[in-house]
């Protein structure tokens, strides 16, 4: 039962902001932490004290949480706390800002807020149903349902690039997800035609004595792949993905990025359980190479840009990769550590992103110089950042990396090597040309850089939990002393 | 059976041949609510009445489908289509003609292509599997050869109305709640879409969905900033 609170719980907040949104714009703003609050709660509640992680009606499972998704919903749900903490500071201080740069009353550049305030906590509601739907219909249903809550998001600045993001944003991940549909479709042929009739329900279709028809498998697998990885954004189905995190608000964008990619990911797991013995080193072939075109792409566009949003959105794309190469050759258990890893401290960077185009009004990086002068706290937590999800020690994800080199054949492990080098190299020189040196071109009016220093908090204890993460990992993790 | 399901499928096939043929969109509209309207009365017709009347459920989900493809989703195309002041897909990327020998050379191979697969269990027809690839097919290319945003979302429309055809043909069973929560997930989506549309034509001042190209990762984003935000 608690799993019906605890996405409904949500979504019933939506509804109650966008109504009172109106009227009482304050309670509105009050409204969207509090209800973080209490689905972290909840979640807490319900991963430590309640035995049954089900819910079943007519018979079926409809909901139940397994060990995977007890971790992607306690990142979905820290992180919704988080993003709702940021934007109760973050939106007033936006607000500022239009006014101070274009003058006049600033909503008129932004979406109405109660809309805004309303899709994040749906959001929320919408992932949190796909991390615990035990039917493959509803989770296809529950994946849909986040592009939708997400989509408007997106548009929070009212500007020409805004919109064209959403646009794509909608038909590619819609059409992308319509695939999805189709391939659960197959599947259900597929363990039809060899006699039995589970449907959709994943408990039947998961058991032992389940027949699984491989050809019509296979089939499915293709287009789950298309599908649901066109909402994780793996290469060459991320088409969407840098333009939608960089367009975003920095809060927005950290939802999308850490939590929404996980619960994509969660989707195309779910399938992968179900891979027939004979079927499996296809479905692990087709992952890996998928995995390893994202490490590529993104490497390659790394290096070259100068925007530094679409820089974190492309390092989203390595990291999915990774994390597919991770469970290809590691398996879940350390796949699981580095997407917990890279959703804390890729939330940390994208807040972080969001006070620096707060204050400076743009997102380059060759216009940004000497922030270790002006902003101090965001810079540090920047640079920080930026080396903790390279994956420099004592971040989670050198642990994860590291096993993932030490377990791949040889060939892969080195190509995955040179890449996260490649990298490396182009994000820290990224960051370090932000933070140290002269000062840009780009001016940061001193009443803007205070506001911006003023939302170090959030991010900053998301930096440290990832750093005390990674070290207890690489206490607890074994195979690295044993060298 | 009766050979009113082949009537059905056929008619559905037939609606992806106009759709690809006609440039005014409001006839693009009518023909994609013709095409809900025929997937909507498919699985009554796939019934087998001689063993009883089907499941209240059956009914409702086929009540629903009627009301949202054949009369909702239609009207609400046509409400964006009139906003945003556009009524013909004018140059299409790929003409007319052209367009409806791509499909049917796409659904004359898919057709050979299904006769190579095991054929289906009794109740559903030889037909059903090629016509839902074919109109898969369609609706991919309707959103890949057209320029109007509104024909993507056609043509978004007729892909999902294809893997329908597909669900349907091989009798799967979702469970109502299931199929209702597609319904409702394609519902919302073409709301949004219709807002949006609406806001485009007022933003670029036209809907052609190959211009809006202002997003690119060669273009360096020095000039990136909020300050291009079009002044309302």
């Amino acid at each position: 039962m608690s799993l019906i609170i605890l996405f409904a719980l949500p979504l019933v907040m939506a509804a109650v902001i966008f109504f009172t949104g109106k009227k009482f714009p304050a309670l509105a703003r009050v409204l969207l932490p509090l209800s973080a609050l209490a689905h972290f709660a909840l979640t807490a509640w319900t991963l430590f004290h309640t035995p049954d992680l089900e819910w079943s009606c007519g018979g079926h499972i409809w909901l139940k949480l397994d060990t995977a998704g007890c971790w992607i919903l306690f990142i979905t749900s820290l992180l919704f706390l988080a993003v709702a903490a940021q934007t109760y500071f973050w939106l007033p201080a936006e607000y500022e800002a239009a006014a101070l740069r274009h003058g006049g009353d600033p909503r008129q550049h932004f979406m109405p807020e109660r809309i805004f305030l309303a899709c994040i906590p749906a959001f929320a509601g919408t992932m949190t149903l796909v991390v615990t739907s035990w039917n493959l219909g509803l989770l296809w249903v529950a994946v849909e349902a986040t592009t939708l809550c997400s989509a408007p998001l997106i548009l929070f600045h009212r500007s020409s690039q805004a919109l064209e993001v959403m646009w794509k944003y909608l038909l590619i991940c819609s059409v992308g997800i319509a695939f999805a549909l189709f391939g659960t479709m197959l599947l259900g042929v597929a363990v039809r035609s060899s006699g039995n009739a589970p449907g959709w329900w994943y408990a039947l279709l998961s058991a032992k004595e389940t027949v699984i028809e491989p050809a019509w498998f296979k089939a499915a697998w293709i287009f789950i792949l298309a599908g649901y990885g066109t909402k994780m954004g793996l290469v060459p189905f991320h088409a969407w993905l840098p333009d939608a995190h960089s367009e975003a608000p920095g809060t927005v964008s950290a939802m999308l990025s850490g939590s929404l990619l996980n619960c994509s990911l969660l989707g195309i797991l779910r399938f992968y359980r179900l891979a027939p013995e004979s079927l499996l080193p296809f479905c692990k072939t087709l992952l890996a190479v998928l995995g390893l075109l994202s490490l590529l792409i993104a490497a390659l566009f790394i290096i070259r840009q100068g925007d530094f949003k679409r820089m974190l959105a492309y390092s989203s794309v390595e990291h999915m990769g990774i994390a597919t190469l991770i469970l290809v050759f590691c398996g879940e258990e350390i796949m699981l550590p580095h997407l917990l890893g890279h959703s804390f401290i890729k939330m940390a960077l994208f807040l972080t992103a969001g006070n620096l185009l707060l204050a400076y009004g743009s997102r380059s990086i060759a216009g940004i110089g000497g922030m270790l002068g002006e902003l101090r706290r965001n810079a540090v937590i920047w640079t920080g950042g930026i080396l903790l999800i390279c994956g420099a020690p004592p971040s989670p994800l050198f642990v994860t990396e590291f096993s993932l080199i030490a377990t791949a054949p040889a060939w892969v492990g080195i190509i995955v090597a040179v890449l996260l080098f490649a990298i490396f190299a182009g994000m820290t020189m990224a960051a370090l040309r932000m933070t140290m040196g002269e000062k840009g071109t780009l001016q940061c009016p001193e009443i803007l850089a205070k506001r911006a220093e003023k939302l170090w908090l959030v991010p900053g204890v998301m930096i440290l939990a990832a750093t005390l993460l990674g070290l207890y990992l690489l206490w607890a993790f074994n195979p690295i002393w044993s060298l | 059976m009766t050979g009113i399901m082949e009537i059905v499928l056929a008619g559905i096939l037939g609606v992806d041949l106009f759709l690809a043929a006609s440039s005014r969109l409001l006839s693009c509209i009518r023909w994609v609510a013709v095409q809900g309207i025929l997937l909507a009365v498919l699985p009554l017709v796939m019934w087998q009445w001689s063993e009883g009347t089907p499941h209240m459920e059956g009914i409702l989900a086929a009540a629903c489908n009627l009301l949202l493809k054949g009369i909702l989703l239609p009207g609400l195309l046509a409400a964006a289509m009139r906003k945003a002041n556009v009524k013909r897909e004018l140059e299409p990327f790929i003409g007319y003609s052209g367009s409806i020998l791509v499909i049917v050379l796409a659904g004359g191979g898919l057709f050979w292509l299904c006769g190579k697969i095991a054929p289906l269990p009794p109740p559903a027809s030889l037909l059903a599997l090629p016509v839902a690839f074919t109109t898969m097919a369609a609706g991919l290319f309707i959103i890949i050869a057209r320029r109007k945003a509104i024909t993507q979302v056609i043509g978004f429309l007729v892909f999902e109305n294809g893997i329908a055809v597909f669900g349907t043909g091989m009798m799967l069973e979702h469970g109502l709640l299931v199929e209702l929560g597609v319904l409702l997930d394609v519902l919302v989506l073409v709301f949004i879409m219709g807002i949006t549309l609406f806001q485009i034509s007022r933003e670029f001042q036209h809907i052609d969905s190959d211009r809006l190209n202002q997003l690119d990762d060669s273009k360096m984003p020095v000039n990136a900033d909020l300050s291009v935000e079009v002044e309302q």
